[in-house]
């Protein structure tokens, strides 16, 4: 009836963190919490991105059609137009009645009528600002060259102001803004969940009291280590099938320009995911460590959650001015570099010396981590019943 | 291999103190490959943390457990088939995929995995259970896996806490049967229990352990000749105090004209029986072997005196 497979190394002694993190794996994966939230997520992902891109609307062209003396216009309309960044296409429209007709019908926006000098435009509610100036623009030349204006001379009459930018905005912020809010949010649910994942999985241990047979046969360090490697390769996986989702529906809506989120961009924030993982992970073993029932979990790594939504908050704090005071020196401080460090880079150029120094102070954080929650653990571990004191642990 | 001298598990001299608390005091004796020893001892008296103590998980304040005359390493401590007083298993885990885990993590192939925890489901008649979750198991059934979960992946020796404690009479059986086998192959088996007969019964030695010391240690025979002796004598008519000038005897029990004398180390039984003869006739005079438990108690007593 078992016929699934054993997975590899049938005829191989696996080194127990191997053997620990193929268990963690093997169970999250059969778990309904993990194919239920995995589609969920995905979902989520999915509609969000949909309804942005049904929200942000599309920018359809304004249909504009001529009749008789007008038609002349079309060609310096579409010039201006152009040069005040309307999208339009023009027709010509024989018979002014079924013009309005069609206006009325909605398959036309603007219908314009009358002579080249003298047109009227006709709209059904309202007209785009930028097209009627266009229009304006394309009357005033035609009047202009009935005056007796030379082309050269009517064209230099009509040339725009120049505006000269001091700070010109990055063509693609808007953008940038929503790919990464969207990734600030991901990694912060992300983070609290697989480090609640791996706090539950360490209480589970110890209110199952499988603890004592565990650690009769391998370290705690190898059982911790094995714990927090084999859930974050779950979340990574389930990060991926979101994340793939989330990239082909941008691709589909064409909400965010896919460029945006390179390949470079991507291995940086799996980067930041697995940096911020191993930081939150390890912390919240410790804490879990310390309590024997699962009602506990929440108030005992409370502490901890408490900086993950501190950086949540920072997170919008920062993103309107991402290379102020506030979001630089908050994104270099190891419990909310993940996410402020990680959506700063969408976001804006990153001077490389911060990213170093965020990358360097979150490696020493963990490294610092891992020896004190291998403490905490190891003596915290067959400590059941009442909640052992965080000193007392740490005393062993 | 070193001598069969040479293959017993050494406890020596081992102390641990839990704050104030004093649970293991110099304790020191030994468990011999192919014995079954019982370790008995009041709740408190410090048995779980002797076998913790065996098995690494906790770190004595002092002394050294021993295994073929070195000391156990961590190495060495993958191969004790243990059995937590704390019962424990992964309760959403199947039942065979669980013991093919603890088989690997206790260095096993998967395929030799694999084929231990199929043979000890068998062994205990879960086979049919094989790929249930562990948490649709009756307690009973989730014991015999615990006991599986000792065995499956070939110790080097059991040290178990309380294995017997929650079983169905049946269940007893295999778990005796399975114990006495694996000492017979030579391991040293050592385990808890409250159940003295069933110790006195199945264990070659016993251990008997009180406020984290050693009080009597042996055979039961051994014991019992460390323990006082004790006489049933029957004199009807006699008055009521004729064993008042023997030394050394103390009246327990009165049954009728029968009573229940227990002689202090050295007395001669038969000067008893001389006070005895001088009352009247003498219709019975039995000695009588005293069971484990009235062995406990007399331990237990005379040194909580």
């Amino acid at each position: 009836m078992n016929a699934r497979s054993w997975g590899l190394g049938g005829t191989r002694r696996l080194p127990t963190v191997v053997l620990v993190a193929r268990r963690e794996i093997r169970m999250r994966l059969r778990s309904r919490v993990f194919v239920g939230g995995t589609i969920v997520m995905t979902a989520l992902v999915v509609i969000g991105i949909v309804a942005a891109s049904l929200l942000a609307g599309r920018t359809a062209p304004v249909r504009v059609g001529f009749s008789g003396g007008s038609q002349a216009l079309q060609r310096t309309f579409t010039a201006s137009a152009a040069a005040l960044g309307a999208n339009v296409t023009v027709s010509d429209i024989t018979d002014v009645t079924a013009g309005e007709a069609q206006v009325t019908a909605g398959t036309l926006d603007v219908l314009v009528t009358g002579s080249e000098t003298a047109p009227t435009a006709v709209a059904k509610a309202a007209i785009a600002s930028n097209v009627e100036s266009a229009l304006s623009l394309a009357a005033e030349a035609a009047r202009l060259a009935d005056a007796g204006l030379s082309p050269a001379a009517v064209a230099s009459a009509m040339a725009l102001v120049p505006v000269q930018l001091l700070q010109p905005p990055n063509p693609k912020d808007t953008e940038n803004l929503f790919a990464s809010l969207a990734l600030g949010i991901l990694l912060w649910i992300a983070l609290g969940q697989y480090g609640n994942m791996v706090a539950q999985g360490v209480v589970e241990e110890k209110a199952t009291r499988i603890m004592e047979i565990l650690l009769a046969t391998i370290q705690p360090s190898r059982l911790l280590a094995g714990k927090v490697i084999g859930v974050g390769l779950v979340g990574l996986l389930q990060l991926t099938i979101v994340g793939a989702a989330a990239l082909v529906a941008v691709h589909v809506t064409d909400v965010a320009a896919i460029p945006a989120l390179g390949v470079a961009s991507i291995l940086g924030d799996i980067s930041w995911f697995l940096l911020g993982f191993l930081f939150y992970a390890t912390a919240y073993a410790a804490v879990a460590s310390l309590v024997s029932r699962q009602e506990e979990v929440q108030s005992a790594v409370a502490p901890i959650s408490i900086f993950q939504i501190a950086g949540y908050l920072l997170m919008y704090a920062a993103l309107p001015d991402p290379s102020g005071p506030l979001a630089t020196v908050c994104s270099l401080l190891p419990p909310f570099a993940p996410i402020l460090m990680a959506v700063r880079m969408a976001d804006t150029d990153v001077p490389f010396w911060q990213v170093g120094l965020a990358v360097a102070l979150i490696v020493a954080s963990i490294v610092g981590l891992t020896w004190l929650a291998g403490r905490i653990y190891s003596n915290a571990a067959l400590r059941l019943g009442t909640r052992v004191r965080f000193m007392e642990a740490f005393r062993g | 291999m070193t001598g069969t001298s040479q293959r017993q598990l050494e406890i020596d001299g081992i102390s641990k103190r839990y704050g104030q608390t004093v649970a293991v005091d110099t304790l020191t004796f030994e468990i011999r490959a192919g014995e079954v020893f019982g370790f008995v001892g009041r709740n408190g008296a410090g048995k779980t943390t002797t076998m913790r103590v065996v098995l690494g998980v906790l770190t004595p304040d002092a002394g050294a457990v021993r295994w073929l005359g070195v000391p156990l390493t961590y190495e060495a401590r993958r191969h004790i088939g243990y059995m937590p007083e704390e019962r424990g298993l992964y309760p959403k885990m199947r039942v065979a995929e669980q013991l093919t885990y603890l088989g690997e993590l206790h260095g096993m192939t998967g395929a030799e995995a694999r084929q231990a925890s199929v043979h000890w489901v068998e062994r205990f008649g879960l086979a049919d259970r094989a790929d249930a979750e562990v948490q649709a198991l009756s307690l009973g059934n989730q014991q015999r896996i615990q006991l599986a979960a000792a065995l499956v992946f070939g110790p080097d020796m059991l040290v178990l806490d309380e294995p017997f404690a929650g079983l169905d009479p049946v269940a007893v059986d295999v778990m005796s049967a399975v114990l006495r086998e694996q000492a017979d192959a030579g391991l040293p088996v050592i385990f808890s229990s409250h159940e003295l007969e069933l110790v006195e019964r199945l264990c070659d030695r016993v251990g008997i352990i009180d406020h984290g010391t050693m009080l009597a240690c042996g055979t039961v025979g051994e014991l019992r000749a460390g323990g006082r002796e004790r006489r049933w004598v029957a004199v009807p008519g006699a008055p009521g105090d004729w064993e008042a000038g023997v030394p050394g005897v103390r009246l327990i029990q009165t049954d009728g004209s029968r009573r229940l004398f227990e002689l202090d180390p050295g007395v001669d039984d038969q000067a008893l029986l001389q006070a005895a003869l001088a009352t009247g006739p003498v219709r019975e005079f039995e000695r009588v072997e005293p069971s484990l438990g009235e062995l406990f108690r007399t331990v237990i007593g005379e040194a909580g005196a």
